[in-house]
């Protein structure tokens, strides 16, 4: 079952500029493969599947990602656009283009977050002895 | 001791008959015609040679003397709506600060004898402007990553920080 709603997740965050969808709702659905997982097996195999530096690296990189997207928007117009104007990105030759390519973009950048901070989350709500035990 | 659910009571009836009077002047839900969704009404004016001049597609003096006795933009050309009689829409200059081209600003209605003009609201540009200027079909989407990107960017930073406090919290109790 867990493939599916992983798969059904990237759907939904590929496809917020055309349908339905957005990278809230769409990693919402993602970390809720991952807490389905952890109902059905156990809370230590769920974190071998999703370490916790692998966790840590995941929550910011969305974050980096979305402000990285808006500097590098200032950064290739030589200071021209401000921050978050995507029409500027070198990604195709139109200004619109583009501007649909930065969203895309920014929305997997909160995907992302989205993704691993419920797993944090629900990883220490869950863990109050189990954690200790991992730990020791 | 029995003094204050008394008082209580005729504070909940005051506050529950303000409340009626307040909700009478709420627009129909999905009325797509109500104020926040089209336009604001910022003034009308009785004037005998307005429509004469709205016809042949100019505005009067007398027109742009009230919009500039009020303080609001100038409109450099007026257009008949396409398929209604008696509205006209009228439009704005470009500005470099705040309007890359000319922007369809000011609706002006003619009811009985007298003109009413109204200012569109932001969100009948959002809707007509949103997909020839970001290319995306969904409104939402260009709204909230688009339009709207400081505050998407802060909605994100707020789950980071939810996450961040529970792990300080929960996994390692309050220390650092």
């Amino acid at each position: 079952m867990i493939p599916f709603i992983q798969l059904f997740s990237l759907y939904v965050i590929i496809h917020g500029t055309s349908g339905p969808g957005g990278g809230f709702q769409g990693g919402v659905v993602f970390g809720a493969s991952f807490i389905l997982y952890i109902v059905a097996f156990d809370i230590f195999r769920g974190r071998e599947r999703l370490p916790e530096s692998v966790n840590m690296v995941l929550s910011s990189l969305g974050l980096y990602i979305y402000a990285g997207i808006g500097l590098l928007c200032i950064i290739i117009s030589f200071g021209v656009a401000q921050y978050l104007n995507y029409g500027f990105l070198p990604f195709t030759t139109h200004f619109q283009e583009n501007r649909a390519s930065g969203i895309d973009l920014v929305e997997i950048g909160i995907g992302i977050t989205v993704i691993a901070i419920m797993a944090s989350i629900f990883f220490d709500l869950v863990g109050g002895e189990e954690n200790k035990k991992v730990r020791e | 001791m029995k003094r204050l659910p008394t008082m209580a009571f005729i504070l909940i009836g005051l506050l529950g008959a303000l409340l009626i009077y307040v909700a009478e002047d709420i627009p129909e839900f999905g009325d797509p015609n109500s104020p926040p969704i089209k336009y604001v009404k910022l003034f009308s004016i009785y004037a005998e040679k307005v429509e004469d001049f709205l016809k042949e597609d100019v505005i009067p003096k007398s027109l742009i003397d009230q919009f500039m006795k009020r303080g609001f933009p100038r409109p450099s050309r007026v257009e008949k709506v396409d398929g209604k009689e008696g509205e006209w829409n009228a439009f704005i200059p470009k500005e470099e600060m705040h309007y890359s081209k000319e922007e369809k600003y000011y609706l002006i209605k003619k009811e009985g004898n007298k003109f009413e003009v109204f200012r569109y609201a932001f969100v009948v540009r959002w809707i007509e402007k949103g997909e020839e200027e970001t290319g995306v079909p969904n409104m939402v989407t260009y709204g909230l990553a688009d339009y709207r990107g400081y505050d998407t960017l802060g909605e994100t930073v707020v789950i980071f920080t939810a996450g961040i406090s529970v792990i300080l919290l929960l996994r390692r109790r309050g220390k650092l």
